[in-house]
């Protein structure tokens, strides 16, 4: 877990993108420190921060970039989504809007972003749902992010409030060439597997240049201060709001 | 044409210099004086600089008694004296507008105030806190005045023996200046005060809510309860009082404020700027900054602004408070206040209260976090205040829907990097670090979730006297002092974490290892301090407004493309039958026309007070006049209007529809590359057209059926969506069927498939409407069209003319054919005989017969379109050689239209007669109101396809005639205004025909035979 000096170390710039509430800032609190915090700041512009994910021949150190989910902040987006190599979209499977909002965003990195940038599309809060029922969850996980604590109250968690199928979502990522993937932030499902998807993913000659076309340069030195393993508590978490 | 204007607007200005200069589009360019007046003095917009005199400002020292006038004990400031509708104003720091300007302008204001802020040292005074302007005779000046204030007057009530402990403030000015305009100055605040004697009340009530008052209560008060000086007072201040020394400050500043006076009547001398440097006692900071940012002018104007907004939307749901609902457990949730219910409330109340008067802006996230700061330190009141004092006037368009006011201060603030730490910008280029995705949050919070909370109210305490230059400086300090450390930050992740350590450590020594024990004690907040006002003095409020104005645009056109493409990816899937390029032009047209209206409606106005103002020649009114020319409608600013009515609709189609011209001649185009731009931003002194620069759109029935189409949910306006949908229908699908489809659906009101008579002769109206100015795609491609069976078009003339011509009779025999093969509503008689047969029957019958020529034969058969309409059109043409009365006439006189109408005129009669005389003919075959009879669409399909010219008009010719992508302006500027295809018709001898085609740009059932049978005299 710890980095062996061996193993070919490099950073990826992964940004999330999201109608407000669908969750984005829990998966990453769950990918980033395995944790959530309640009554967090909301997100003003974004947050950074950054963790490593292990793959057998490398390591890729995630630099995340978290954006504010509120609507009137999506004309900062292409400030944080320049020179990404991955994106999350993220969409709240019990609220279909959230949906149709991930499309726009999918077409919007798909025209304005760097090329060949990966793009994974994730259906949030599975845990509201019959199928993520049975996945349990950590107590009390109300993992709640941008704005999402009031819209899941809504929903009887009990029952099932999924409104978008997977197929529905499954066909329109292949028709994109997305990495596609249903999660709940809450319990923990799936959500190391959505970034080591994209980990093994991203192609070797993009981390050679390791920032994509439009890095003016390609040196760029690890920091060792922010090298902290997966499961660590939250000092691994850089979360700026500075 | 140019040379001309320019002519006009400077003889303008010659006689009254204020006029012409006021209308200008761009405020930021050229700020009003008024509106500098009132930033330099925190004023609300009501308040206008009416009179200024240059003075001297005498406060008695502390300890001196009354009416002594001795004046090297006293403070003396030289300075400007202002006065306002209800303000008093002395500044020692030099006008941001020069004495001798006009209103209307203003010099240029080096934003260099020495620490002083804009309103530099001296006063601002509401005037119903003057108790008495007393005139001093004095052989040394010419004049003086005493004025004695309402200070304390909350104590008035008091005993006797109190009122002798409180010292009456009383301070001198000395007027200089010519006796007459000391005279005018004197005479204006008599004025003045005599209409704010009614205010003393309001003012006894918001200074009540002052910590001041309070403090200096007299002693028989010491049990009072003081007033709501924040959360702060229920759950502790943030930070160690004994460490921020609060005590000692509060004791600094009871002295000040019992020298100088407090709240409403304080008078600002230096001490008052460094007491602020070292940062506000916690219950007086909210006082202060309500003062400073000039909030409690807001609350003075109107005290019970935020309880009724409260009360009125009681209740009320919108978008916003289900925005604010998410956010308000996580304000501060680390402060103690808002883990609580009552704290919680306060900030749900302010953060409503505000999104109602300020729907625009509504709620934005990181407007929490600052609310619940201040929340700290105010009462509810206050704070809802001091929000609009912010949102408006401290960091506007910060919070607005696109934030482009977070974003130009962004860019702002990289250029400021850039100029004073050219290593470190290099820097940042090079390793491809985005400063604005660390800073941006710093100016949209104000610091206060970036820095420790008791650090950012020090930023704060100066930002609110000192402005938004504040927030630049700490900024650029901040960089400066760990450049070292960034330098070596090779990315955004290291570039945040080494900002990061350093907030959290700005407690600590800035020289531990410093011999000298006093420069070890300088905190590393202090150095900052230090840096960002001594080493960046020099970024002042004219380099922020100078770069912020340098940017913007480039800032605006971003935040619009940005907005564009989304917009046009989140139309519907009617928006993929058109070419992305058609809806990139749908959507600069959608909000071309819409800011053009905006900008167009604010000149206007602005021209119709200025032209007021000059009327009654009052000082007040011109002053009144000055645009406090808001910006309106640019999407980049955030949404005035996303809503196109049908005035918008029409001249939305008429810059590229060269039907959807009016005929009727608009005023003379101008510069057609601004009107192209769409954004233009060109400055005009003389009269506007209602239409601005473009030409006059037609309004014509086609249009407001077009138009109700459109509108699918009858909501009376279009949104882009619909807009877009709408042109799908005709544009999109390229194919006959679907366009004659729709063309039947527009007229088949009720949906039932059938078009009634009326229907019939409105859609004939309507393709003559529609081809009045020639068809559109009748290129060579279409060889049977250029060569006609009867030979008309010869090889060497322009194409569109013959076949429009032609067209005259295509139509024509639509409607002969239209009735023809009706279906009656009651089955009995079908159709029979050949199409073509009975058409050139018709024809031949019309020209041949020679009826009574003045009766209308059955008028009531053709009780269609309401008369009046009629009427008015005919005024339309007869205008044109009419005096000068109507203002269309006055519009037509310059431009260079030809004489075409006087022939035109003449021939009317001869078009009219021709109308009763088709309409007497119609009238026997088939017309009769008895026998009500309607159209299916195979029918009308039939009749179309029957015709090789109406069959071209719906493949080709209706559709292209949208111009989406090009629009006409290249067109239209060869043959400047719509009238040139008009003189073509009346250089074929066809004047008539083309009168009688204005004619149906009404709904006239008439219109459409006439012109028929015009065309068919004539020819």
């Amino acid at each position: 877990m710890a980095d062996s000096a061996p193993k070919p170390s490099s950073s990826v710039k992964l940004v999330l993108l999201g109608e407000a509430a669908v969750g984005k800032s829990s998966l990453v609190l769950r990918f980033v420190s395995n944790d959530f915090q309640e009554n967090k700041e909301p997100t003003i512009g974004a947050a950074f921060l950054t963790q490593k994910c292990n793959l057998p021949t490398r390591t890729i150190k995630f630099e995340i970039w978290d954006t504010a989910g509120q609507e009137r902040f999506a004309s900062l987006a292409p400030m944080y989504y320049r020179n990404a190599q991955a994106a999350l979209v993220v969409y709240d499977l019990t609220k279909p809007t959230s949906l149709i909002k991930a499309k726009h965003w999918v077409a919007e990195l798909q025209r304005q972003a760097s090329p060949g940038i990966v793009i994974a599309l994730v259906g949030n809060k599975l845990d509201l749902t019959n199928d993520g029922a049975a996945g349990g969850g950590a107590a009390g996980a109300g993992a709640c992010d941008d704005d999402d604590a009031a819209a899941a109250a809504g929903e009887d968690a009990a029952g099932d409030a999924r409104k978008i199928t997977t197929e529905e979502a499954k066909e329109y990522a292949d028709e994109e060439g997305l990495l596609f993937f249903e999660t709940s932030a809450k319990t923990g499902y799936n959500v190391t597997e959505v970034f080591t998807a994209i980990a093994n993913a991203i192609p070797e000659t993009s981390l050679k240049t390791n920032r994509g076309p439009g890095a003016a340069h390609g040196a760029r030195h690890e920091q060792p201060g922010i090298d902290l393993g997966r499961q660590d508590d939250g000092a691994s978490r850089d979360n700026c709001a500075c | 044409m140019l040379s001309l204007s320019s002519f006009v607007q400077k003889a303008q200005q010659l006689l009254d210099p204020t006029q012409g200069l006021s209308i200008s589009s761009d405020p930021d360019r050229n700020p009003s004086k008024a509106s500098l007046f009132q930033s330099q003095f925190r004023l609300p917009s009501s308040q206008h600089p009416l009179y200024e005199i240059t003075a001297e400002l005498t406060i008695p020292p502390a300890n001196a008694t009354q009416g002594d006038r001795d004046r090297d004990r006293g403070f003396q400031y030289a300075g400007k004296l202002h006065l306002s509708e209800s303000f008093l104003c002395f500044s020692t720091t030099p006008s941001s507008f020069l004495q001798s300007a006009t209103t209307a302008t203003s010099s240029i204001f080096t934003g260099q105030t020495h620490g002083g802020g804009p309103n530099g040292n001296g006063f601002t005074f509401p005037l119903c806190a003057i108790r008495r302007v007393e005139r001093l005779h004095s052989a040394n000046f010419q004049f003086a005045l005493a004025i004695t204030t309402w200070n304390g007057v909350s104590q008035e009530a008091a005993k006797d023996k109190d009122k002798k402990e409180l010292r009456e403030q009383r301070i001198t000015l000395q007027l200089a200046g010519s006796r007459q305009a000391c005279e005018r100055f004197c005479d204006g605040l008599k004025r003045g005060l005599r209409a704010n004697v009614g205010n003393v009340a309001k003012l006894k009530r918001v200074i009540a809510e002052c910590y001041s008052e309070y403090l200096l209560r007299p002693d028989d008060q010491k049990n009072a309860v003081p007033p709501d000086a924040g959360l702060g007072m229920l759950f502790k201040y943030p930070g160690d009082p004994k460490k921020l020394r609060d005590r000692a400050k509060m004791r600094l500043w009871a002295e000040y404020l019992r020298d100088n006076g407090r709240n409403a009547t304080l008078l600002r001398q230096p001490t008052f700027h460094k007491l602020i440097r070292v940062g506000l006692p916690n219950r007086l900071r909210g006082e202060i900054w309500e003062l400073t940012s000039g909030s409690i002018y807001l609350r003075l104007e109107n005290p019970t602004l935020y309880a009724d907004t409260l009360a009125e939307f009681q209740g009320k749901e919108s978008l916003a408070i289900d925005e604010i609902e998410k956010d308000l457990n996580r304000s501060l949730p680390e402060y103690p206040g808002f883990q609580s219910d009552e704290g919680i409330g306060r900030l749900r109340r302010v953060l409503t209260a505000y999104s109602w008067v300020n729907a625009d802006v509504g709620y934005c996230q990181a407007m929490n976090i600052v609310v619940a700061a201040l929340l700290i330190y105010m009462s509810e009141t206050q704070a809802f205040f001091l929000l609009s004092a912010l949102c408006d006037r401290l960091v506007p368009g910060y919070y607005s829907t696109t934030m482009y006011g977070t974003l130009l201060d962004q860019k702002v603030f990289e250029a400021l990097v850039e100029r004073t730490m050219p290593i470190l910008w290099e820097h940042l280029v090079r390793s491809d670090v985005q400063l604005s995705v660390v800073s941006l949050p710093w100016f949209l919070s104000l610091y206060i979730n970036s820095m420790p909370l008791v650090f950012a109210f020090r930023v704060l305490d100066v930002f609110f006297v000192e402005g938004p230059k504040v927030l630049f400086q700490v900024g650029l300090a901040i960089l400066r002092i760990n450049g070292e450390e960034l330098l070596d930050a090779a990315d955004d992740g290291a570039f945040i974490s080494v900002l990061k350590s350093y907030f959290a450590r700005l407690d600590e020594s800035a020289h531990p290892a410093s011999e000298n024990p006093k420069l070890r004690a300088v905190t590393k907040f202090q150095e900052l301090m230090v840096v960002a006002f001594k080493e960046f003095s020099g970024i002042t409020h004219g380099t922020i407004t100078e770069l912020r104005l340098k940017n913007k645009d480039a800032v605006l056109n971003n935040i619009e493309s940005f907005a564009k493409r989304t917009a046009i990816r989140n139309l519907g899937p009617d928006s993929k039958l058109l070419s992305s390029d058609e809806l990139g032009a749908l959507y600069d047209r959608f909000y071309g026309v819409l800011y053009e209206r905006q900008q167009r409606d604010q000149l206007l106005k602005q021209q119709e007070q200025a032209r007021r103002a000059k009327a009654s020649r009052s000082r007040i009114a011109e002053a009144a006049s000055e645009g406090h020319g808001v910006e309106k409608g640019r999407v980049g600013l955030g949404p005035s209007t996303s809503l196109m009515d049908y005035d918008a609709f029409r001249e939305f189609l008429a810059a590229m529809c060269k039907w959807a011209i009016s005929d009727s001649p608009a005023a003379p185009r101008r510069d057609p590359v601004a009107e192209q731009r769409g954004y233009g931003s060109t400055r005009r002194a003389e009269p506007l057209s209602p239409w601005g620069s473009g030409p006059e759109p037609a309004d014509h029935e086609f249009l407001q059926r077009l138009f109700r189409n459109w509108d699918t949910d009858a909501a009376s306006t279009l949104t882009l969506q619909k807009v877009v949908s709408g042109m799908a229908r005709i544009k999109g699908k390229r194919d006959i069927m679907g366009s004659i489809n729709y063309f039947f659906e527009l007229y088949d009101d009720d949906g039932d498939g059938k078009v009634d008579r009326e229907g019939i002769l409105r859609m004939s109206e309507a393709l003559l409407f529609l081809s009045r100015r020639g068809l559109e795609g009748a290129s060579s491609s279409s060889p049977a069209l250029a060569l006609g069976p009867d030979g008309v078009v010869g090889p060497g003339d322009v194409p569109g003319q013959p076949v429009s011509e032609r067209f005259l009779g295509s139509v024509s025999a639509f409607i002969r054919r239209c009735f023809e093969y009706a279906d009656p509503d009651h089955p009995r008689n079908q159709p029979d005989g050949s199409v073509q047969d009975v058409g050139s029957k018709l024809q031949a019958t019309r020209l041949d017969e020679d009826p009574a020529g003045e009766e209308l034969a059955n008028p009531d058969a053709f009780a269609i379109g309401d008369d009046d309409d009629d009427d008015d059109d005919d005024d339309d043409l007869l205008a044109m050689d009419s005096p000068p009365g109507s203002p269309k006439a006055a519009a037509a006189r310059p431009s260079s239209h030809p004489p075409p109408a006087l022939p035109a005129n003449d021939n009317n009669p001869t078009a009219r007669r021709s109308v009763s005389k088709a309409q007497s003919e119609k009238a026997n075959i088939a017309l009769d109101p008895a026998n009500p009879l309607h159209i299916t669409l195979p029918t009308f399909r039939m009749v179309v396809l029957a015709d090789e010219l109406l069959e071209h008009f719906f493949e080709t010719a209706f559709p292209a005639s949208f111009h989406v992508i090009e629009g006409l302006a290249s067109a239209a500027s060869a043959s400047p205004a719509g009238a040139s295809s008009l003189t073509t018709f009346t250089s074929l001898g066809l004047g008539g025909a083309a009168r009688a085609i204005s004619g149906a740009a009404a709904p006239s059932p008439a219109a459409p035979a006439a012109a028929c049978a015009a065309c068919w005299t004539t020819s």
